[in-house]
């Protein structure tokens, strides 16, 4: 299941850049019980201007994957740098020039 | 092997390389008419993008709560870097862009009226995300896919991608204020007097503007009057979406969006109401409004070259 709930926020992207917010290693953890999906979520900084429409945007397609009834996300801000993004992240990026 | 061409460039030449789809990539490869019409659409763009700045900042201060400023000024930030791309790419082309932005008289900026009609709450400052920034959207995407100018094609990748943030911002607080019945109110107040100046805000209508040049050069792509249609294509479903009424349709007869109030028409820019029950007016009455400006000009243009007459100031003293 957890491997569902993975592939399936592979499909959300950032709201400004075609990356998921897998490859852009906001993804701190992902566990299922009973129904309930829970992701643990970092950003790529405190003062993020899209922190209400990324949790939606994963809310929203968890809630798609068969067998999720609740959505619990946990904003931990660990600490993020460019180093976690993935390598297919980074590419899409650097193909619309962003360094 | 491609030679380097020293000759001065003919009028000829430089269209027939446009209209080949090779792209300019500087000043050396254009005609003085050519740059003069490039830097005449730069300003416009970067002064929309300066004083869409001041105008939401005064709107920001009423957020519902830190989230929600938080994103408001991430998009301000955001604007000011898509002013600085097209002023960085003026001062490329030799205009001392110092005089332009510091020195320069309010009435003389070029941004749309809209901006002049200051957003007073946070209400106002959503439909502005979804309106004007969409009209922005609109214009930019045009510019990108159609510019002959290779810098400001490249440059503008990253302007589209946050500007579709800022989009997103803008609806999801519409829809969330469509869902309490007094906010809806407050909404459908701000959609009345904000759609009709979006649609102003792309211009005279073709039939009234010869856009010869600025499309031959490659400047823009499509027309005002199409620009038009494809703001509404999205701001109409929008607001039909949400229970706001909006004073346009889709006629499918035409194939097109069909504009249901005199237009264009008289606006009070005090109680931000049309009136129009005195029916059409004509658009060279739009342009002296226009050019008169509106009642928040002189305090944003000002609120952005303070800094720089304090400093002056206190350096020659």
């Amino acid at each position: 299941m957890e491997q569902n709930l993975w592939e399936a926020l592979k499909e959300v992207l950032d709201p400004e850049y075609p990356v998921s917010v897998v490859d852009l290693g906001l993804i701190r953890g992902v566990e299922f019980a009973q129904g309930k999906a829970k992701v643990r979520l970092t950003f790529t900084s405190l003062g993020c201007p899209c922190t209400e429409i990324i949790r939606e945007d994963i809310r929203r397609r968890l809630l798609q994957v068969e067998g999720v009834k609740e959505v619990e996300i946990e904003e931990v801000f660990d600490p993020w740098t460019a180093e976690n993004i993935s390598p297919k992240g980074r590419l899409i990026l650097l193909e619309l020039g962003v360094t | 092997m491609e030679e380097v061409k020293k000759m001065p460039l003919t009028e000829e030449a430089l269209l027939e390389r446009i209209r080949s789809g090779k792209l300019i990539e500087g000043p050396e490869y254009a005609t003085e008419r050519y740059l003069e019409g490039l830097k005449r659409t730069l300003i416009v763009s970067a002064d929309t993008e300066l004083i869409s700045a001041p105008a939401y900042f005064r709107a920001a201060q009423d957020a519902p709560n830190i989230n929600a400023y938080i994103s408001a000024t991430g998009i301000i930030q955001d604007e000011l870097g898509h002013a600085h791309i097209a002023y960085r790419l003026l001062r490329d082309l030799g205009v001392d862009t110092d005089v332009l932005v510091f020195e320069r008289d309010p009435k003389e900026f070029k941004h749309p009226y809209a901006f002049d009609v200051p957003l007073e709450n946070w209400t106002e400052l959503v439909v502005a995300n979804a309106f004007y920034d969409r009209a922005g959207f609109v214009l930019l995407g045009d510019v990108y896919r159609h510019t002959s100018y290779a810098p400001w094609k490249r440059a503008l990748v990253k302007v589209d991608r946050e500007e579709n943030f800022h989009l997103r911002h803008g609806e999801r607080w519409m829809e969330i204020l469509a869902q309490d019945p007094d906010k809806k109110k407050e909404l459908q107040r701000a959609v009345d007097w904000m759609f009709v100046l979006t649609l102003e805000w792309f211009g005279l209508p073709d039939n009234l503007k010869r856009h010869t040049d600025q499309i031959a050069y490659g400047l823009k792509g499509l027309t005002n009057d199409q620009l038009r249609q494809e703001w509404m294509k999205t701001a109409v479903p929008l607001c039909e979406r949400l229970g706001l009424r909006v004073p346009a349709h889709y006629e499918p007869d035409l194939g097109q969006y069909v504009i249901d109030v005199p237009f264009p028409a008289e606006f009070d820019a005090e109680r931000k109401v049309w009136l129009f029950e005195k029916g059409p007016i004509t658009w060279d009455q739009v342009l002296a409004r226009w050019k008169a400006r509106g009642p928040a000009n002189e305090e944003l243009v000002r609120s952005i070259q303070r800094g720089y007459e304090q400093i002056r100031k206190s350096l020659k003293a």
